[in-house]
């Protein structure tokens, strides 16, 4: 049935863009893309449900909410890949930070407590981060 | 102040909630490491006025990040340090030996080896000492793991290495939480570094039997470091 190489190709591109490693911006753009067409295709469905229908049936699916529940849940997929890739990406810069924060708060620590010869300040090598 | 022989080493211990051991692994360590940087991950438990009590120097980090996050904290810190050449990962709870420090740093010193890693396993080691689930797991994962075998190593998962100033400088550890190790020994098989391993002596105590690793956590530990996104 064409609706299960579909499903099926789609859980795996996003699986696929989800693992794999530096999003290049094409994907960025790629994301808002479907976000935006995902948002077309909604308002659409509600205003011809039939339309959804007929499409569900040469998709081989049943009916068109069945083909709209499939929908949502590769999205709801790729949604929650992106949240974790952010939360990875927000982690990175807080612990960038906290350690900026630490090795400065150390110097002055250490140098009270006698324990520092001559002040050097630590050098850092953040990873650069660029806003998404 | 004394020249001693191993002013150019420093000792690199993560402490997060260690308040009952952390002292007097520090005053060990500090009998034979005249340099010790402690990172304190956020404890809550008083760990910190344990350290400040020591010789050993203090990172406190504002937040709990994870052992891999206070690990690369002491690194930097130490690398800042003037005359610094060896770096020694060491744990605070009391399992790691000393002299078995040494007997790494010797084979740092020799030039033998750019990284030299602590193994459980190897012979002469301890291993009758692990107890059998763990071993168990440690051996599989350090024989399915790529990176590990690459290397031939036998122990992918052990708190205690010798870096030398170059791996230092060229190593960033990015997996705050428990991956760390695996990262560490991933960056090791791509690198060209030539890498040791030793045997060494896990002293398992009550005490860091009850801190150690579940070991259901290796499930965090490959989903992290399958999800991770490398550098941009």
């Amino acid at each position: 049935m064409p609706i299960q190489v579909l499903l099926i190709a789609s859980v795996l591109l996003v699986v696929f863009i989800g693992v794999r490693r530096s999003p290049t911006i094409h994907v960025q753009a790629g994301k808002r893309i479907a976000i935006v067409l995902f948002a077309i295709a909604n308002v659409y469905a509600v205003l011809r449900p039939e339309q959804v229908n007929e499409l569900a049936v040469a998709l081989g699916v049943g009916r068109g909410t069945d083909l709209v529940l499939y929908a949502t849940v590769v999205a709801f997929m790729a949604v929650t890949f992106n949240v974790f890739q952010r939360f990875q990406q927000v982690d990175r810069r807080y612990t960038d930070l906290a350690r900026t924060v630490a090795l400065r708060e150390a110097e002055t620590i250490n140098r009270e407590r006698g324990l520092t010869r001559e002040s050097q300040p630590p050098v850092l090598h953040p990873d650069e981060h660029r806003a998404p | 102040m004394v020249h001693h022989q191993y002013d150019d080493v420093w000792i690199v211990i993560p402490v997060y909630n260690e308040a009952p051991v952390v002292r007097a692994v520090i005053e060990h360590v500090l009998t034979v490491f005249p340099n010790v940087v402690c990172v304190d991950d956020g404890s809550s438990d008083g760990s910190i006025e344990e350290i400040a009590v020591t010789r050993a120097h203090l990172v406190r980090h504002p937040v709990n990040l994870g052992q891999g996050a206070s690990l690369e904290t002491g690194l930097a810190y130490a690398r800042s340090q003037p005359g610094a050449a060896y770096f020694v990962t060491f744990d605070a709870d009391g399992q790691h030996r000393t002299s078995d420090a040494e007997a790494m740093i010797a084979v740092a010193r020799s030039g033998e080896a750019d990284v030299v890693l602590g193994t459980r396993f190897g012979s002469g080691a301890g291993e009758q000492q692990v107890p059998r689930l763990k071993r168990v797991v440690l051996r599989a994962a350090a024989l399915t793991s790529p990176s590990s075998r690459r290397l031939k190593l036998t122990d992918a998962h052990n708190g205690l290495r010798v870096l030398t100033r170059p791996v230092a400088d060229d190593l960033r550890i990015t997996m705050n939480g428990m991956a760390h190790a695996s990262e560490i020994v991933q960056h090791l098989s791509h690198s060209a570094w030539r890498v040791r391993e030793v045997p060494v002596t896990i002293d398992y105590t009550d005490y860091s039997r009850s801190k150690g690793q579940s070991l259901i956590n290796g499930v965090n530990i490959l989903f992290d470091l399958s999800l991770r996104q490398r550098k941009g």
